[in-house]
């Protein structure tokens, strides 16, 4: 049998050091193949090198441990390598996955040492392995971690989905105006206009589009061209002809509320 | 004050419709009160002095309304006690007029009519303005109350959010992931008997201490923020020494402003989490400042991924800019902005 080989990948050069210079003394015929920095480099490696085993760090930039050992599934066995991850501790333990949990406990990396022999010598004698659902295992570990930020790739919207920054060029800058912050907005033929509490910038987006993606607890529509924080709305203030007027709280402007939107104003 | 509060002050833009101050005014108590010194002045002193008081309690309440706008030295009580007692005589002389069929030729010639009018219409000059007065008094009373009610809503309010914004400090906590991961690096500097493992223990002892809960250290100086930001980026440069660069340049003439603590930690914790973490060549983070005018101007820009990732809801950001606001006062300001080709730049604003 020739020796055993892995690939280690961790974003954090010492720690890949330092598993490294663990393994080599719970495992001496081990041989590291190669070391990556993050999961794109891990698969890269993997397929050049095709090793036996794959450490993988869970948390790297870029494509992380998970999403890497997608892509690697069955050629491996993979071992999870992991600081502190509530959720993905569960999921190891639930999915039966192999994982090591930094600062790597001698005594725990010697049974998983232990546990790869085992599996490695039986894939080679040709008996049939107790089939482990991997794939299903590494789904449940790629739901848990990305519980706590379940809206994914939406750079400016919130679990809910709704828009919690807007972009706005002010002069040659462009600035990033939390949600909560926005006053008002009133549709300006082309552009719209975007006040907040320390000042106001226009922007691109049609009203008709930012409208759908804010918290309607929030930005109610008062008038065809204005959106209006309620929380910042001082009161309001009855006017002819079953139209009213919207004062603020740190504006001086005074906003039209149009017959249609009137019922919102209404007394409790 | 900078919110108007919605008290319906006579003469102020922000009143209700004039209709709608002039009927609110009129209460079924005081016309019910009206009504009844009209009655009682009609008892003792003859039917005829019923007219007066209920018309000045209109007269009242109208000129309280009407117009909107009086010119600036024309104070509105000053004009409220003389339409009082314009109207006493006024009212006296209209309903004689109607009783008398219109015929004022008539009414000059009976002298006792004449001297009714003149009796009513000098008492009602007399007591009229009076009465009027009185109202004023009783309503600026009420007012000062509805103020002073207000402004004690604000001052809870605002003692509020900066009990609120104490609580959250003292539930900053370290994160597991974060602390883990640097024993991990420490640990690993020890077994490779790395000289470098001294120092960064100190870093990491100082960052632990700086973040341990606690109350609100009054004394705590720009200077003493830098040193625990300085430790922060110094672990994560172990961490991750090549993908993190850093520089920190402040004036020395600031560092011995007061500064709430983990304030600037905040936004550096923040461009590294979000900015410098998730990418793979990683980035430069540069922390500055400098003194604007009397202004204190702060920032953290960094080369990172800048807004592609999930930066979540902005809790921290806007608890961060609640702070500064409680410390600093309305006019501390915190915001975003995005760096060429990419990454963020945050910048706090103050006035110490």
């Amino acid at each position: 049998m020739t020796a055993p080989t892995a690939l280690i990948a961790d974003d954090e050069p010492l720690l890949r050091e330092s598993l490294q210079r663990a393994l080599a003394a719970a495992w001496p015929e081990l041989r590291v193949l190669a070391q990556a920095r993050n999961g794109r480099e891990a698969v890269e490696l993997f397929e050049q090198h095709e090793p036996d085993i794959v450490f993988l760090d869970v948390h790297m930039p870029g494509m992380n441990g998970v999403e890497a050992a997608r892509q690697i599934a069955r050629r491996a066995q993979i071992v999870f390598v992991t600081a502190y991850e509530q959720y993905a501790v569960q999921a190891f333990e639930q999915g039966a996955l192999d994982y090591l949990v930094k600062p790597v406990d001698e005594l725990r990396l010697a049974d998983t040492v232990q546990r790869l022999q085992e599996r490695l010598r039986a894939r080679a004698a040709g008996t049939p392995q107790p089939q482990l659902d991997l794939q299903a295992a590494i789904e449940t570990l790629a739901r848990k971690l990305m519980q706590p930020d379940a809206a994914g790739s939406n750079a400016t919207a919130s679990a809910a989905g709704h828009l919690q920054w807007i972009r706005a060029s002010v002069g040659s800058t462009l600035k990033l105006i939390p949600v909560d912050q926005i006053v008002f907005m009133r549709s300006d033929e082309k552009y719209t206009l975007v006040v907040w509490q320390e000042g106001e910038a226009l922007i691109r987006t049609p009203i008709r589009e930012l409208v759908e993606q804010l918290d309607p607890q929030r930005f109610v529509q008062v008038h065809r061209s204005v959106v209006v924080n309620l929380h910042a709305v001082s009161h309001v203030t009855r006017g002819p002809n079953e139209t009213a007027d919207l004062h603020l709280r740190d504006r001086p402007e005074i906003l039209p509320v149009s017959r249609s939107y009137l019922h919102l104003f209404r007394q409790m | 004050m900078s919110n108007p509060s919605p008290i319906a002050v006579p003469g102020q833009a922000n009143t209700p419709s004039p209709w709608q101050g002039f009927v609110a005014y009129l209460t079924p108590l005081r016309l019910a009160l009206a009504l009844g010194l009209a009655s009682l002045a009609a008892v003792m002193l003859g039917p005829i002095f019923i007219i007066p008081f209920p018309w000045a309690l209109l007269a009242f309440a109208a000129a309280g309304q009407w117009p909107r706008r009086l010119p600036r030295w024309w104070a509105r009580w000053l004009f409220q006690v003389l339409v009082v007692a314009l109207a006493v005589p006024v009212a006296t002389l209209l309903v004689y007029l109607v009783a008398v069929g219109g015929d004022f030729a008539s009414l000059i010639r009976s002298e006792g009519r004449v001297m009714g009018f003149l009796w009513i219409a000098g008492s009602g000059l007399l007591v009229g303005p009076l009465l009027a007065m009185g109202a004023l008094y009783r309503q600026r009373d009420a007012e000062a109350r509805n103020q002073a009610l207000s402004f004690e809503l604000e001052r809870s309010e605002l003692e509020r959010r900066a009990l609120d914004a104490r609580l959250r400090l003292l539930q900053a906590q370290v994160e597991p992931h974060f602390l883990f991961n640097t024993l991990a690096n420490v640990r690993a500097l020890v077994e490779a008997g790395s000289p470098q493992a001294a120092p960064v223990l100190r870093s990491l002892i100082a960052y632990l201490r700086a973040a341990m809960p606690r109350l609100q250290d009054e004394t705590a100086c720009l200077a003493d923020e830098l040193g625990l930001v300085k430790a922060y980026l110094e672990l994560m440069h172990l961490r991750m020494p090549d993908r993190l660069v850093y520089e920190i340049a402040v004036p020395a003439e600031l560092l011995r402003l007061r500064f709430p603590p983990m304030a600037l930690l905040t936004l550096v914790e923040n461009a590294v989490r979000h900015g410098i973490d998730p990418s793979e060549e990683g980035g430069r983070i540069e922390l500055g400042g400098r003194l604007d005018q009397g202004q204190v101007r702060l920032w953290v820009s960094d080369t990172g991924v800048g807004l592609v990732q999930q930066m979540g809801s902005g809790t921290g950001l806007r608890n961060l800019r609640e702070r500064l606001q409680v410390v600093y006062g309305e006019s501390a300001a915190l915001d975003l902005q995005e760096n060429q080709p990419h990454g963020l730049r945050a910048e706090i604003r103050f006035t110490p």
